[in-house]
C-alpha cells in the first residue's frame, strides 16, 4: 500500500487529501504547522474578520472528517526536511514519516517590514486565523487603523475595517491600489471606491518607521507624514514557504518549481497552491498564484497525478476579491499588456477591463461583472486573436464568434 | 402543517429552456430552472455568501453561482463544486394550467 504524505494542512493540502481518498489511495498523512484543521483563508480578511461567520464555517471539512475517512493528520507540528534518498519526511520533533509520494503544499508566509519600530505591539499581518483573531481584538469601532499595502489583502481589510466603523488610512507605494497588477485606470477606480467609503488614501509614499512606546502610536512616512493610529495591519505580500526543500535537491525559484503535471524535478514529489511555481502550457510560462481556486484545483490535480496519472494542469486562473458591496473578479493571467480594452465604464464602477497582448486577451478584471468574467474565459483559453473594436462593443456578446479577428 | 403545493407566480412561459428565474414564495426566494423542458425549484440563496443563484448560469443540470463559482445540481441541491459549504434545499414542482407550483410545508 502506497504512502502519500502531504506537507501543509492548507486548502491545497486538504483538497489533495480528500481527492486521494476519493480516488482510492492507500495511506494518507497530512502534516501541518498550524494547530487547526485545514481551513479556507478568504474569509479571514472579510466575513470572519468582521465577525459575521464562525471559524467552523471556514473549515474545509469538519475536523472529524479526516479520521472518519482514514486520513491521518499531524497538526501543530512542522515538517522540516524531506530525505529524498531514504524517502521520509522529518518533523521538527525528529519524527520521520516514510513516503512513496509527497505533496508540498506549504503556502507562504507574510513578508515583514524591515524598518524601525516594526516589532512594536499592535502591528499585525494577516495570513492565519490566529492573525485574524488578533486583528479582530483590535477592531473596535472608532479606533484608528493604518493599512500598509493596498494589494488584495490590504484592500479587503480596509473595507472590512470601514464596515466595522473604524477610521482607516491606507498607504501604498503605487499610484493606486493594485497598481502593479491592474494598472492605473483600474487601480484608480478601486481607489475611488475606497475613498467613497471613507478611507483616507495615501499613494506613492511608503512607511519609514513605526513609532510608539511599546505599542505603535503612529506611522511615519518617507514623504514626511505622521499618521497617528491605534494599530496597523500590514499586507505587503508573501514569500513562498520553501524551507522544507532545503538540502533535498528539489528545484526552487520563486517557489517550488513544478512541471505541467505539478511534479518537481524529483520523481514522486509534487507541489500545489501558493508555494508552487508551475509551468503552464497555455500561457507558456511559469506561474505562481496566491489564490483560492488555484489551491483547490492544483491540490486535486496533484493528488490525481500522485496516483500515477499524467494529467496536465491547464486551468485558467480565476479569483475574486469582495470589497464593500463590490464583487471584483479576475480571470486569465497577465503581467504586462500592450493594450487594454474596456467594456462598460471605469468611472461608473461597472466594467470589464481586458488585458491584451499581440491582439489576444490574456486576462480580464471585472467590477460587478461576474457574468462577463465567466463568458470571456473561453476566449482567453482559445488564445485566439480578437477583434478589439468588437470586444469593446457591449452589444457584441462575449460568446459570439464575431469577436474572433478575421484572418 | 402538512405539505402543500402553492403558486409561485411564475408561468412556464416565463422560464425558457436553459433559463433561471426567481420567485418569492411566502417570503422565501426560490429559484426555478428549466432543464430541457423539466422544471426544478431550489433555494435561490447560495449557501456560501448568499448570492442569488437565479443570477447564475445554468448548464445542463448544473447551476453556477456568479459570485464565487460554487456549483449545485438543480435536481438534488447537491454541491458539485466549492466554495459552497452545504447543499441548497430543493422543492417538488408541478405545472397547473401553465403555472408553476412548488411544494412547501
Amino acid at each position: 500500500m502506497s504512502a502519500h504524505v502531504i506537507v501543509g494542512a492548507s486548502m491545497a493540502g486538504a483538497t489533495a487529501a480528500i481527492t486521494l481518498r476519493e480516488e482510492g489511495a492507500g495511506a494518507i498523512t497530512v502534516i501541518g504547522g498550524e494547530p487547526e484543521a485545514p481551513y479556507e483563508r478568504p474569509p479571514l480578511s472579510k466575513a470572519y474578520l468582521r465577525g459575521e461567520v464562525t471559524f467552523d464555517s471556514a473549515l474545509v471539512r469538519p475536523a472529524a472528517f479526516y479520521a472518519e475517512h482514514d486520513i491521518k493528520t499531524m497538526l501543530g507540528v512542522r515538517a522540516v526536511r524531506i530525505d529524498t534518498t531514504e524517502r521520509f519526511v522529518e518533523l521538527e520533533d525528529r519524527r520521520r514519516v516514510p513516503y512513496d509520494t509527497v505533496l508540498i503544499a506549504t503556502g507562504g508566509r507574510n513578508r515583514r517590514l524591515s524598518i524601525p519600530g516594526a516589532d512594536l505591539a499592535g502591528i499585525y499581518g494577516l495570513r492565519t486565523v490566529h492573525d485574524a483573531d488578533r486583528v479582530r481584538e483590535a477592531m473596535v469601532s472608532g479606533r484608528r487603523a493604518v493599512v500598509v499595502g493596498m494589494g488584495f489583502i490590504g484592500s479587503e481589510v480596509a473595507a472590512s475595517l470601514r464596515k466595522k466603523g473604524l477610521e482607516v488610512t491606507a498607504i501604498d507605494p503605487g499610484r493606486t491600489p493594485l497598481f502593479r497588477v491592474f494598472g492605473e485606470d483600474v487601480g484608480r477606480s478601486i481607489a475611488e471606491l475606497h475613498r467613497a467609503h471613507g478611507v483616507r488614501t495615501i499613494f506613492e509614499d511608503t512607511v519609514a518607521a513605526f513609532e510608539g512606546d511599546g505599542h505603535v502610536a503612529s506611522v511615519l512616512t518617507r514623504g514626511g507624514l505622521r499618521l497617528e493610529c491605534d494599530f496597523v495591519v500590514a499586507g505587503v505580500g508573501i514569500e513562498p514557504a520553501v524551507e522544507i526543500t532545503d538540502g533535498s535537491g528539489i528545484g526552487v525559484d520563486n517557489g517550488v518549481i513544478v512541471d505541467e503535471f505539478l511534479e518537481t524535478n524529483i520523481n514522486g514529489i509534487f507541489a500545489a497552491g501558493d508555494v508552487a511555481n508551475q509551468y503552464h502550457r497555455l500561457f507558456r510560462r511559469y506561474i505562481r498564484l496566491e489564490h483560492w481556486q488555484n489551491a483547490v484545483r492544483q491540490g486535486a490535480a496533484a493528488a490525481h497525478n500522485m496516483l500515477g496519472h499524467r494529467s496536465s494542469y491547464q486551468e485558467i486562473p480565476w479569483f475574486w476579491s469582495d470589497q464593500y458591496d463590490l464583487n471584483l473578479q479576475y480571470v486569465g493571467f497577465h503581467t504586462t499588456w500592450d493594450q487594454m480594452v474596456v467594456r462598460g465604464r471605469l468611472d461608473a464602477g461597472n466594467y470589464l477591463a481586458c488585458y491584451i497582448n499581440n491582439g489576444r486577451v490574456d486576462a480580464a478584471v471585472g467590477l460587478n461583472r461576474a457574468r462577463d468574467i465567466r463568458r470571456i474565459l473561453p476566449l482567453i483559453r482559445s488564445r485566439a486573436s480578437v477583434d478589439l473594436n468588437r470586444l469593446q462593443d457591449e452589444s457584441v456578446d462575449l460568446r459570439s464568434q464575431a469577436l474572433f479577428a478575421s484572418n | 402543517m402538512s405539505a402543500e403545493f402553492v403558486p409561485t407566480g411564475i408561468a412556464t412561459a416565463d422560464v425558457p429552456p436553459g433559463g433561471l428565474v426567481v420567485a418569492d414564495v411566502r417570503g422565501t426566494r426560490i429559484a426555478i430552472a428549466n432543464v430541457g423542458g423539466t422544471y426544478y425549484a431550489f433555494d435561490d440563496t447560495c449557501t456560501h455568501q448568499q448570492c442569488s443563484l437565479a443570477d447564475g448560469d445554468l448548464a445542463g443540470n448544473t447551476v453556477t453561482c456568479m459570485c464565487h463559482g460554487a456549483e449545485f445540481d438543480v435536481r438534488t441541491g447537491e454541491v458539485l463544486a466549492p466554495p459552497a459549504p452545504s447543499p441548497v434545499k430543493v422543492y417538488r414542482i408541478r405545472v397547473e394550467a401553465g403555472a408553476l407550483q412548488i411544494e412547501v410545508g
